[in-house]
């Protein structure tokens, strides 16, 4: 029922209108066939009795010839005072012609057959083509024939045109219901259609549907309207959210950086200083020989300071991010290698990435960073190959690795609400700077991480 | 003859530990100092030290690119870099702009005083700490082929496989196992040891690596 409720809607109107155009047409044949027996009968009763008339009473005589017939004719009393049935009669003699009428039977002739059976009624039509039921009779031996004749026309007239309109109408209704149901199918099912069809395949927060649907009727178009501006908002929304989301990144590193300057031009250097002086102290050779043990502790308290405040600085943003992309990858390979007892190889070609921006070599590092963890604590890779190149305008770093390799979900946002960030704040790293990051990876053929970015 | 130093740091307290360091050897004499790279620049042009020390991060115009402009000038200036950074790569790239040695701030007075007589004399000189794979390592390398230290000299340079081996007419894989080999003979474990090692061992000259 729900499903095919314009089926149903079509069958409805259908049905009923069909049954009533063939009720109505049975029933107009065959009052059509009643009324063909009844004029047969009719006029051939007519022919009869006026021709037993003519033969009895009236012979021939004069006045039955006269062109004028007496105002009283007999026929017309006949028919104006016993039927009111539309017809005429007329005494013709042998060759056709008419003896005697009654008005208007001039029509008669032009339905006389010379082969017309006697006595039996017989539909003909004249030069018109309008049908009538005729029948002749001899009057005895007279030499005349009685002829009487009913026009269908007539007879039937009103009876078959209201008919006819009958079947008209019922006819037209039909049809007027099928154009609703069309108008219906074309105005609301139609457009709820494709609305639910643009609903259930609209990446919500990304995609638009059609603003306007013409075809569709006010309400649906309102819905459409209502749903264009909910889907505009969640668009909105999620340009607003990444904004967001790139601010904190951006805020985060420029405090990281600030961070480490400040460490690295206070803190490391007045410590530095104080190592300075502690040695200066203990070369003077003023010290008294059992405190200058406690110089050597306090020197060496003070290069573990310099240690941790670098590995700091290091942690937070390493200054030798300075010496540009080339030499920052080769010093974040060789220190992760050390570390992570990992073989790491970085292949740059000379020069690459020089004027590069300090945020886009941030950015670049931040994703080597992260997919050289990833590849020795995800992957369990022993070899990472990071390359450096040019390719049509746009700087590519390229890192791959022969570890685990895994699935890779669709969208890596998806992977953020599982709480694995890595992969989306890379991406989001690299759209910062007007990048774009590709991870290629399936589960046994390693994982390659690209990013590119624009070089101006 | 003194050796006249001259010092470019912009931390006041360590400058003036450096000074108080060097003014107990006496033949070191202090012709200048300067806060930034753009003073420094202009005092090394009028006082041509024969040793600049110089901090890697100065405001103006930071330690490398002046140790560069130092080269390019012609002067007859040793820049020995000061630093307080353990980053190889930034004696990498001191070595590439043309100094002579490079040295921690927190290197004793001792190291510094050497390391400054050595690159008075041409020489040059790699804090230990920083190249920490020199430690208690004494070993003889083997010799290396002379494929091998075009392939280690140019890959110094920052040339990459790919040009190392359009250069020399040879395969990038050929490259790779020259530089296997190399790593192998000098006990580096990458690009930069095997160039501190092999300037170490004066496999390689900081001549070869500057042309």
């Amino acid at each position: 029922m729900k499903r095919r409720l314009l089926t149903v809607l079509a069958l409805a109107i259908l049905l009923p209108s069909v049954s009533i155009l063939l009720a109505a047409g049975v029933g107009i044949y065959q009052h059509r066939q009643a009324i063909r027996v009844v004029a047969r009968t009719y006029v051939q009763d007519l022919a009869e009795s006026t021709a037993s008339r003519v033969e009895m009473g009236w012979g021939l005589t004069e006045s039955l010839f006269t062109a004028k017939p007496p105002s009283r004719f007999w026929g017309n009393r006949f028919f104006s005072q016993e039927v009111g049935i539309p017809g005429w009669i007329a005494v013709l003699d042998a060759q056709g012609r008419v003896v005697m009428s009654t008005p208007g039977a001039q029509i008669l002739s032009e339905l006389w057959r010379p082969q017309m059976p006697i006595g039996q009624a017989v539909e003909a039509r004249n030069r018109a083509g309008e049908a009538f039921t005729v029948a002749a009779y001899p009057a005895g031996d007279t030499g005349l024939f009685v002829m009487a004749a009913v026009s269908w026309k007539e007879l039937l007239g009103p009876m078959l045109r209201f008919g006819l309109l009958l079947l008209l109408l019922v006819g037209l209704v039909g049809m007027a219901g099928l154009v609703g149901v069309y108008l219906l199918w074309k105005t609301v099912i139609s457009p709820l259609k494709s609305l639910e069809a643009e609903i259930s395949s609209l990446e919500w927060g990304k995609d638009l549907p059609r603003p306007r649907d013409e075809a569709a009727v006010t309400e649906i178009g309102r819905l459409r309207e209502e749903f264009f501006h909910l889907a505009q908002t969640a668009i909105d929304r999620s340009i607003l959210w990444k904004r967001y989301a790139l601010d904190l990144v951006r805020v985060q590193e420029e405090e990281r950086a600030r961070l480490a300057r400040e460490l690295h031009d206070g803190p490391l250097q007045d410590v530095t200083a104080m190592i300075q002086r502690a040695r200066l102290f203990a070369a003077s050779g003023v010290a008294e020989p059992g405190r200058s043990v406690h110089l050597g502790l306090l020197e060496e308290a003070a290069q573990a300071a310099v240690r941790e405040i670098r590995a700091l600085c290091d942690e937070l943003s390493p200054p030798w991010l300075e010496l540009g992309l080339s030499g920052a990858l080769t010093e974040l390979a060789e220190r992760l290698s050390r570390h992570l007892g990992l073989r790491i190889l970085v292949e740059a070609d000379s020069g690459i990435g020089e004027g590069l921006s300090r945020e886009k070599v941030l950015a670049l590092f931040r994703v080597a960073q992260e997919a050289i963890h990833n590849s020795w604590r995800h992957g369990g890779a022993r070899e990472v190959f990071i390359r450096l190149f040019m390719e049509e305008g746009s700087l590519v770093l390229e890192l791959e690795d022969r570890g685990n390799g895994f699935d890779l979900p669709a969208d890596l946002a998806r992977l953020r609400l599982q709480g694995h960030r890595g992969l989306a704040n890379m991406e989001e790293r690299m759209a910062l700077v007007g990048g774009e990051l590709v991870i290629q990876s399936r589960p046994g053929q390693g994982t390659r991480v690209t990013a590119r970015v624009p070089v101006p | 003859m003194a050796i006249r130093v001259f010092i470019a740091d912009d931390h006041p307290m360590t400058r003036a530990g450096l000074v108080a360091a060097l003014k107990r050897e006496p033949d070191f004499e202090i012709v200048g100092e300067a806060s930034d790279g753009i003073e420094a620049w202009r005092i090394i042009g009028t006082t041509v030290p024969d040793v600049a020390l110089i901090d890697i991060r100065m405001p103006g115009e930071d330690g490398v690119g002046l140790a560069r402009r130092v080269k390019e000038s012609g002067l007859p200036v040793s820049t020995l870099m000061l630093t307080s950074y353990d980053a190889q790569q930034y004696v990498m790239a001191s070595l590439r702009a043309g100094a002579k040695g490079y040295l921690l701030k927190t290197a004793s007075p001792e190291e510094l005083a050497k390391a400054i007589r050595t690159v008075a004399k041409g020489g040059i000189y790699l804090d230990s700490e920083v190249s920490r794979v020199f430690e208690g390592q004494e070993i003889v390398p083997e010799t290396l082929s002379n494929r091998e230290r075009e392939v280690l000299i140019l890959t110094s340079k920052g040339l990459s496989s790919k040009e190392t081996a359009a250069r020399l007419f040879i395969s990038e894989r050929t490259v790779q196992t020259h530089l296997a080999s190399v790593y192998d003979k000098l006990g580096a474990r990458n690009k930069t040891e095997a160039m501190l090692l092999a300037l170490k061992y004066g496999v390689m000259t900081l001549e070869e690596l500057l042309e």
